[in-house]
This record gives structure tokens, sequence and C-alpha cells, in this order.
């Protein structure tokens, strides 16, 4: 009888076992590193609908800051957004010399319009642009910038910030200040 | 904007509490403390002003609290980053320390180990955190959250409707019993009701087992509990609501089941026809609907409480255009023709490529509306095709297409290429004569039927034992979709059982592999689960299988 209650019980539970996460980063505080990535050359499309090809894009000499966000993410996507929106104010006039590249890590969902309502949210000025694409090309570039979440629910905040100088990237893992951020494109850019 | 100047902003705030302000009516702060809370917009219709990360401004409305504390009020958790509640009935409490292995439900623990200790809040310091993120223990919280510029009067208000959030228990949810419903409406098909139901009553009687089990036995509570936590004693009731008559009488009939037993969601569903009154009803009253058996779902962005399983047959519709959009170098500007059956399905089909080709800058095409009942002919197809002499021809139609289309292609005008619904052809797709399959696209919006195969034992499970080939397969699955998310959804709910916080719950799942949907994906305010759908070709042969043309979601 008890062999048989356990067995029922664990037909019974096993698709409710959850795992569990690993422990809070503490915020504010960001880590830093500089790395070099090979991107990869994958077609992705913005949020007027046209065909971007990615390395172009990115390799354009600009400054270049990319990071993975998507329209319907909590926490994390709001205050990365909201750093690109802060970084374009701050830089004025200027901001036309920079480009930043947000590319959704739910491209399922995150079609063109979806993508342009959420950056018209932001207030965003041109030279902000929002990318999606197929699975497999988001995939390849996640795994390019080492920034490869299984799932959407594992997303972590990461921003990426080029080098014109030498083609390397600046690594920033964690929800910063303002005016970190800046700072960091500042010195990357060379502004 | 200068740090002094924002820690004098602060100081001001903190030295002008928000007590005193007279309040405006209960209904008046439901309405303009969600407008705060929701879309981040003033009493005044203004804007709400807050900082972020310490010096990035913000306006309410590119996020507010929902976009992190969600709608329940009850938080939010992603990677790492877990956003704690902010009702008044937790706010008000303390927060006592998480003891390791004390709290071993894994829906708690994962959530609460996060959180650092507070005594409870009280109006003053409540303020304090909104405005200055400053907590009861003089902790100065992470910068995540904003610190929002409020008046008093608008801090008063704001402060209220936390109160009222995730605040009195939903109805359907008693001590130790929540109350589900599902709504069938008369004239669905015997067997397509048997299919919905069946996986849901299934579930609803093991969980009840597992309840009675802890019951009686010490050892299966205490593995129950550790697992499922205060769920684990819940029992299940599934009820039928069933409607008959004018869908305009439906409302009547679902309020009168409203109150004479409430549910605390309403699972799976179905309808031959619309789906439109139950989804207003389940929208004004706030009743989650999951997963109802429709083909024509109520569309919408900003609608909350319907749950569909895909944007029904329009998807299909609309992945022809996306699947032609890639291929606009063979269009070029020749004509696109779209015959379309009258009727909810045709003009679903129709509407959905209609919307997408022209999202994707394309002149429209060329529509020609086969009037309900009345047989396609190879001669209306060949009027339709000399016209205009198009590049594709679209035929949004039953099998009742396959013999005139097969005496179209030995016309010489015949368009290159066909698109029509594998759904809508039915089990007669595999008998499209050799000679038509090289020129025929077929929509699918299923995992390929070769590839579901090794999902069968999964969705026998739910049947337990019953004889499989009594069932709508398609709904079988559906239904076998619907069991599980809502399953998962309550185990991570921390026994908290409000409505709002079942749909937050659903919308913080992963992606999930299931039968028949090469994927379904969920995420706050998403509400169509399956984004996908296969064009298709037909293989060689007597029996031919499907064979992919596209990827699942069609960029
Ligand atoms: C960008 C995400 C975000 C937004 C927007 C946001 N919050 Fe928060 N909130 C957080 C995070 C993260 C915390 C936890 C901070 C900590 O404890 O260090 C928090 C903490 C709180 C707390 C303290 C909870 C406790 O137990 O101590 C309250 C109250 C709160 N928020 C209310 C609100 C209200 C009201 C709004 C809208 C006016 C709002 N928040 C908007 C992310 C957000």
């Amino acid at each position: 009888m008890r062999i048989t209650l356990v067995r029922l019980l664990t037909l019974l539970l096993v698709p409710y076992l959850v795992a569990s996460t690993a422990p809070a980063e503490e915020l504010g505080r960001y880590e830093r590193s500089v790395e070099r990535y090979a991107i990869p050359d994958v077609v992705l499309t913005n949020q007027n609908g046209d065909k971007v090809r990615l390395k172009s894009l990115l390799e354009s000499g600009q400054p270049v800051a990319v990071d993975f966000i998507y329209a319907t993410c909590t926490t994390i996507c709001p205050i990365l957004s909201a750093g690109y929106a802060h970084l374009q104010r701050k830089l004025g006039s200027e901001s036309s010399k920079v480009h930043l590249v947000s590319i959704t890590i739910d491209p399922e969902n995150d079609t063109p319009p979806i993508l342009k309502d959420y950056l018209a949210k932001y207030q965003a000025r041109p030279g902000w642009d929002f990318l999606t694409g197929s699975r497999r090309d988001i995939d390849r570039v996640m795994t390019a910038f080492n920034a490869y979440f299984r799932d959407k629910m594992d997303h972590k905040p990461l921003t990426f910030i080029r080098m014109p100088k030498d083609g390397s990237w600046v690594r920033l893992y964690g929800l910063m200040n303002g005016i970190d951020f800046v700072e960091e494109y500042r010195q990357a850019g060379n502004l | 904007m200068s740090r002094l100047l924002i820690w004098t902003l602060l100081l001001l705030t903190l030295s002008a509490p928000a007590t005193g302000a007279v309040l405006p009516s209960a209904e008046e702060i439901q309405r303009l403390g969600a407008r705060m809370y929701r879309e981040g917009i003033l009493p005044d219709g203004q804007a709400m002003k807050a900082f972020v990360s310490n010096d990035v401004a913000v306006d309410g409305t590119a996020f507010t609290c929902v976009s992190c504390h969600l709608r329940s009020g009850l938080g939010s958790v992603e990677g790492e980053v877990v956003t704690p509640p902010t009702n008044g009935r937790i706010l008000y409490q303390e927060r006592k320390p998480y003891i390791k292995g004390k709290e071993f439900v894994p829906s708690v623990a994962n959530y609460a180990k996060y959180l650092p200790v507070r005594p409870a809040y009280t109006d003053e310091t409540l303020a304090t955190l909104i405005s200055a993120g400053v907590d009861p223990t003089g902790r100065s919280v992470l910068s995540v959250m904003p610190r929002y510029e409020l008046e008093d009067r608008d801090m008063a208000i704001l402060i209220a409707y936390l109160k009222t959030l995730s605040d009195r228990p939903s109805p359907g949810v008693g001590k130790q019993e929540i109350r589900f419903a599902t709504v069938i409406v008369e004239g669905s098909d015997p067997v397509a009701v048997e299919s919905m139901v069946t996986p849901l009553q299934f579930s609803v009687d093991r969980k009840n087992s597992l309840a009675k089990a802890a019951g009686v036995n010490e050892r299966v509570a205490r593995m129950g509990y550790n697992m499922l936590g205060d769920l684990h004693g819940y029992t299940f009731t599934l009820t039928r609501w069933i409607l008959k008559g004018d869908p305009a009488t439906w409302r009547a009939q679902l309020e009168e089941y409203d109150r004479k037993e409430p549910a605390f969601a309403l699972l799976g569903g179905i309808s031959p026809g619309t789906w439109e009154p139950v989804h207003r009803f389940c929208e004004e009253r706030g009743i989650p609907d999951l997963f109802p058996v429709v083909d024509d779902p109520v569309l919408s962005d900003t609608d909350w409480y319907t749950h569909y399983l895909s944007r029904g047959v329009r998807q299909e519709g609309e992945a022809a255009a996306r699947y032609l959009h890639g291929m606009v170098e063979l269009i070029r500007d020749r004509a696109i023709v779209q015959v379309i059956r009258d009727g909810r399905r045709g003009r679903a089909l129709a509407d959905g490529f209609r919307t997408v080709w022209a999202e994707t800058g394309h002149t429209p095409a060329v529509d020609i509306v086969l009037p309900a009942g009345e047989p396609l002919t190879a001669e209306a197809l060949r009027q339709a095709v000399a016209g205009h002499k198009p590049a594709v021809l679209i035929l949004w139609d039953d099998a009742g297409l396959i013999n005139p289309l097969g005496e179209l292609m030995a016309d010489p005008s015949r368009p290159g290429m066909i698109v029509a619904s594998a759904t809508w052809l039915g089990s007669a797709a595999t008998t499209v004569p050799e000679a038509l399959r090289a020129p025929l696209f077929l929509t699918w919006p299923y995992r390929l039927p070769q590839d579901d195969k090794r999902y069968d034992i999964a969705a026998r499970k739910v049947l337990a034992g019953k004889r499989p080939d009594k069932y709508d397969q398609v709904i079988l699955r559906q239904s076998y979709i619907t069991q599980d998310v809502l399953g998962r959804a309550l185990m991570m709910m921390r026994g908290e059982f409000y409505r709002d916080f079942l749909l937050d719950t659903i919308g913080m799942m992963e992606d999930m592999y299931y039968p028949l949907y090469e994927r379904v994906s969920f995420g706050p305010g998403q509400r169509y689960a399956s984004k996908g759908c296969y064009i298709v070709q037909l293989g060689k042969g007597e029996n031919p299988q499907f064979e992919k043309r596209s990827e699942w979601v069609i960029q």
C-alpha cells in the first residue's frame, strides 16, 4: 500500500516540480569585461519591417551598443530601455552619432509593429533600432555574444558596447545606474 | 538632474507624508488608482514622473507599477530579478526572515529567499518607499524600483488602491476547494465536447485523489506539502455551464451561473460559432478563461482575461501572407487572387491574409467571394484567373476545391502557385492528385502529424484508459495543454489563489513543448499561446505526408 501510494504521488507530482534558480546578484553594481565577438552574418528585421544585415549594422565604425530585451518583459527590460532613452537624451544633438541596438529574445511574439510601439513608449529617437528575426538567427546572435538564454524567463541584464578603435566589445552585466552607462558609452566610443 | 537636487526633493517629500489627504469614493480610487498603477497616468491626466537607476528620468507611460509588480500586485520573477508584492495585505505585514530548509515548497522558497526582512508598512512609511525608495528599516531599496514624484492626494489614492489589490479571496476559492467551470455552447459536436472535457476532468480527478490520499495518510500529506505547498490539500470541482439559444441571451445565462456557482476560472470551453459574448463577460467580470476551443477568437491587444491557444484560423491566413512576402521576387507586381468561401471561416482566413499583406506593404489581393453553399466549379476558377493573370491563387474553401482545381491545371493560364488551408481540406488533403501537389502550398498550424506521434503517449494519459479513437485528436491535445498549463500555474502561485495572479503566473511561464503545437509561449499580456503555422506541401505517393516549406514562425 505504501509503495503504491508513493509511486502514485511521484507520478502525480513530477510535472509540478520546478527547478530552483541561482542566487540573486546585487543590483546597481555591475561586472565589466572586454571581449572579442564574431558577429554572425544574419539578416534581421527592424521595427519598420526592413531587413538589416546585422554585421554591417554593428561593424559600421560608429560606436554601437547592443542589448537583449523583449516587449513583454518585466523589471529587466524597462530598466535597460530607460538607460538607452536616457543616453539618447544626455547626448542631445550628439545622439545621432551613437547607435543603439536592441535585439528581441522573444521573436515569436515581437513582430515589427510591436517593436515599433515599444520604441514609441520610450520616446526613442532615430538611432535606436529594435530587431527581430527567426528564432535560429536570434539564437546564433545570443550565442555569439556569449549571452544565450535557454528561455526568455532566464533572461539576464547584459549590455555590450563596441569600441570602434579596435572592434572589441565592453561587456556589462547588471542593472546599471544611468550615469555609469553614459560614462561607459563615452569611454568606449571616444565621445 | 543632479543628485543634490534629487536628495533635496526626497527630503521635501519625506517631510510631507501622504496623510490627511481627503480620499475620493471607492469607485474613484479604483478608477484613478488603476490608471496610475497600470497606465502610469496621474489623476490630472499627466504622465507620472519618476527616477530609476538613481538618475534616469522616466515617464509613467514608458512603464509603471504593473510592468514589474504585475496586475495582481503579487510581483514577478524573471531570471535572477525578483520584484516583491506590492499589495496592501502583504505590505502591511511584517516580512519574517527566510529560513533555508524550513520553507521547502519550491514555489515559495525560490521567491522568498531573495527578499530581505522588514517590519510592516504604515501609510507613512509606504509613501516614503514610493517617493524616496527607503523602506521601514531605513534601507535604500534597489535603484530598479523607481522613485515617484507624487502629490499627497495622488499618493493617498495610489496607496488606497494598493490596499485593494489581491485583497479579498477570489470567487470560486474556498478554504479547501477551488471551483472551475467549462462553458459549452449547445449545438457543439458531442465528440468535440467530450474531447474537450475529458482531459480537464482527468486532471481534476487526479488532483482530488491526491487531496484524499493526503487526508488519510500523513506521509502522503507531507510529500504533497513539500511539493505543492498549501495547494496539496485543495480539492477541485468542474461544472458545465451550458449556453442555449441566441448568443444575445448568453449574457444573462452566464450571469445566472456565475451567481449560483461562481468559478475561479473557466477552463476550455467550446462553441461551434462565436465566443464573443463569453469573452466579453469574462473581461467585464475579471474571470480568467483558459483556452476555449474556438476557430475565431476575439482579437485584442488590451483585453486581459481570455487566453486563446492561437489566433485561430486567421493565423493560417497571416502565415500565408508572411510566406508570400518572403518570395516577393517571384510575385513582383503580378496580382494575387483570393477566392473566399463566404462564412466565418473563409472570412477569418481572408482577413488574416489581407491584414498582414497590407502590413508588409503590398497592394491588396483581388478578393472574389463565393456564396455559401454554392459548389466551386472549374469554370468559376478559370474566370477568376483569366481576368487577373495572378502569380498566386489563394483558395479559402473546403475539400470541394480539389476537383475544380485539378481541372484548372490543364489550363495554360493557370497560376504557378496555389495556396489553401490544410485544416479546412481535412483528411481529404491526402487525396490531392499528384499533378496538383507541385503548385499547391498549404497552411498547417500544428506540428507535422508524423512528428507529433511521439506525443501520443502523453496525450493518451489524460484518457485514463479510454479508447483514443472515440475522440477528436486535435481537441484532445488542446485540452491536454489547458490542464497542464493550469496545473503548473497553480503550483507556482504560492497559495495566493487570485484570478489576476493566475494570469500573471501564466505570463511568467517558460516556452512549452506540448502535443499538437510545435511550441507555445507566454508573457505578461500575451494572449495567443501558439504563434506558429507551417507552410507545407504534399509528398509523393499513395498516402502523402506533409513536408515543411517554412519555419514554424514565419518572419
Ligand atoms: C522597473 C520595475 C519597477 C517598477 C516600475 C515599480 N517597482 Fe516597485 N519595486 C521594484 C523592485 C525590484 C523592488 C524591490 C526593491 C528592493 O527591495 O530592494 C520594488 C519594491 C517596491 C515596494 C516595497 C516592497 C517591500 O516589500 O518592501 C513597493 C511598495 C513598491 N515597489 C511599489 C511600487 C509602486 C506603487 C510602483 C508604481 C507607482 C512601483 N513599485 C513601480 C520594481 C519596480
